[in-house]
């Protein structure tokens, strides 16, 4: 269980995460989405009590974090990938972890089996690749086999095979009745393994609920129908807050409808349909659509002037949100 | 706005205890910057090299017994002296070599970022220093005990030409070994703290080594009254109130006594990292 009350952090002028409150509660996987920058990093980071909240308060099952007795067992993280000396092997970074709570060498070789790195355990970390980095990570969040699990971006730089396999693993974390909070930029991602999502930007949370709810509340359904007499159609649905677009001739979108009352309509003025099919969108196109005013850091596509006389500053500025 | 997240009715109303033993202790903690320490190499690195540049200029300063003694301006000043002194000479390039590994003890981390894994494994941040600063001693005394005892061992032969072999059973030969000793180990911790203090390792060495090496021999030129006060009181010259100067040119004496040149040197050792203390706890990792 993560509780937030109020949390704000300001890193000078900047707010990064703006009076924000939240209860993440255990058996659940919960997805933190949000643009570059828009504090996902360091909300984890203040959980984690790695930075002080300027104001306001966060507590991890019922504590701040730096208040329990052993936090290893209360929170495992993986805040960073990079958070490891490279010059250590994987093993002897696993070893310090371990033996400020006094856990066991043979837990260390479990999570080492357990995260596949039995073959590298022995290389120093700054040979790693991105994917073997994230690994390690993951071992180093398992090793107090804590209650509560935070995951900054688990799945950036693994191979396919290691995507499922952090899919299956928070899953089964989560069913043990453990509490799992993950950031991610793959909405595909978030799809498949969140059950609820926590979407911020900007500082802010813009969103909250239920995976599919919160993909609802955005978009809202569209009913989609193909009919010769499309146009017909629309103008008799049309009104009463239902909007009507037409990709294309012969095709409408309505929205703000269900299919049950368009089929009903076209059925009562003899209307032939073609197609009548409720459109779900996309988690993708419902966090766009969300986070379209918060993104922080945004790659202008259009306006970008490749010529020989760009001024420097019009270029898209793409940069990596702050770790 | 507050986003109140619901738990699946389908989830059992447990939560797990964890089926691994662990309590954070101060022990443990301990055990863990030890293990840190010792997997990197540069470890190694720093504390052999502490060891042999202390053996090389103790081979040095014995090879230029023989011009220093047919030179009479020295020669007499050289026959009062310890031989321990001479064979011990090289703890103030020691010192360069053990201040970088102070450093990079806690800069390292910050580099790397392996400074949010430590912290988040220890929350309350000052065990991890206090560890660290612990670890450092050992490992410092242990080296510089090694250094002496390689520098006795390489310049035997050319001091017992001129009598100069220090006597093990000399009370003043090992307060001189000891005085060493303390003074590698001050200049670990002083390093530590600044490190600790500012995060960078460029900048710790840098400052560290200004302070403990070279401002007494830049600021000796300046001939005005406060600065010499000044200098009298940094870490070398202060040191040689309880450190006979091994090459008896080289005269950095403060004219403070034993007592209080140990306590000057202590306060750099402790002065920073309780500074440290109070900024780590503080401020954002």
């Amino acid at each position: 269980m993560i509780e937030a009350q109020s949390l704000t952090k300001r890193y000078g002028d900047k707010v990064a995460v703006d009076d924000i409150s939240f209860t993440i509660p255990p058996g659940t996987v919960t997805g933190f989405l949000g643009p570059n920058g828009a504090g996902k990093s360091t909300t984890m980071r203040l959980i984690m009590g790695l930075d002080r909240a300027t104001s306001g308060s966060v507590t991890v099952n019922g504590k701040p974090y730096a208040l329990h007795r052993s936090p290893l067992s209360e929170v495992g993280a993986l805040l960073d990938a990079k958070a490891v000396h490279p010059g250590r092997s994987a093993r002897s970074h696993l070893r310090t972890m371990a033996a400020t709570h006094g856990i066991s060498t043979r837990r260390v070789d479990e999570v080492i089996d357990m995260t596949g790195l039995s073959t590298v355990a022995t290389k120093r970390v700054g040979a790693f690749s991105l994917g073997m980095g994230q690994r390690l990570g993951i071992a180093s969040a398992m090793l107090g086999d804590p209650r509560t699990l935070i995951l900054d971006e688990p799945v950036n730089g693994l191979d396919p095979e290691g995507v499922l396999w952090v899919r299956h693993l928070v899953r089964q974390l989560a069913e043990e009745g453990r509490t799992v909070f993950l950031s991610s930029h793959l909405m595909s991602e978030m799809a498949q393994t969140a059950d609820q999502l926590l979407v911020i930007g900007r500082g802010k949370i813009l969103t909250a609920g239920p995976v599919q709810e919160v993909i609802d509340s955005v978009s809202g359904t569209t009913v989609r129908v193909r009919s010769p007499q499309a146009t017909e159609l629309a103008r008799l649905v049309s009104g009463n807050g239902v909007t009507v677009t037409s990709p294309e001739a012969g095709t409408i979108d309505l929205r703000g409808t269900t299919a049950e009352a368009v089929g009903e309509a076209a059925a009562a003025h003899g209307i032939v349909l073609h197609e009548l099919s409720q459109q779900r969108a996309s988690l993708e196109e419902a966090y766009m659509s969300l986070t379209q005013d918060s993104v922080e850091y945004r790659s202008d596509v259009a306006h970008t002037n490749l010529s020989p006389h760009t001024n420097p500053s019009s270029r898209p500025n793409q940069k990596e949100e702050n770790s | 706005m507050t986003a109140i997240l619901t738990r699946p009715a389908t989830t059992a109303e447990r939560a797990p205890r964890p089926s691994v033993a662990a309590r954070r202790t101060f022990v443990g903690v301990m055990r863990g910057e030890w293990i840190k320490l010792l997997s990197l190499r540069s470890t190694w690195w720093v504390l052999g090299s502490t060891a042999a540049v202390m053996a090389l200029i103790a081979i040095g300063v014995a090879a230029s017994l023989d011009s220093l003694m047919g030179n009479p301006m020295t020669s007499q000043g050289l026959g009062d002296l310890n031989g321990a002194a001479l064979i011990s000479t090289g703890f103030q390039i020691g010192m360069v070599t053990i201040a970088v590994l102070g450093a990079l003890v806690i800069t390292g981390e910050y580099a790397t970022g392996m400074v949010r894994s430590t912290f988040a494994a220890v929350p309350t941040r000052v065990p991890v220093l206090a560890a660290k600063a612990i670890a450092l001693v050992v490992l410092t005394t242990a080296v510089a005990v090694i250094g002496i005892a390689l520098s006795y061992l390489v310049t035997i032969g050319k001091l017992s030409q001129y009598d100069l072999v220090p006597s093990l059973g000399s009370a003043e030969t090992w307060r001189i070994f000891a005085g060493t000793a303390y003074c590698l180990v001050a200049a670990a911790l002083f390093s530590l703290g600044l490190g600790a203090l500012l995060r960078s390792t460029a900048a710790t060495v840098t400052a560290s080594l200004t302070v403990l090496l070279l401002l007494p021999s830049i600021l000796g030129f300046i001939n005005i009254h406060w600065v010499q006060t000044v200098v009298r009181y940094l870490p070398l010259p202060a040191s040689q109130g309880f450190l006979p100067a091994g090459d008896p040119n080289q005269n950095l004496g403060s004219g403070l006594t034993a007592t209080t040149g140990l306590l000057v040197i202590a306060a750099y050792a402790i002065v920073p990292l309780v500074c440290a203390a109070f900024v780590v706890r503080r401020r954002d990792a």
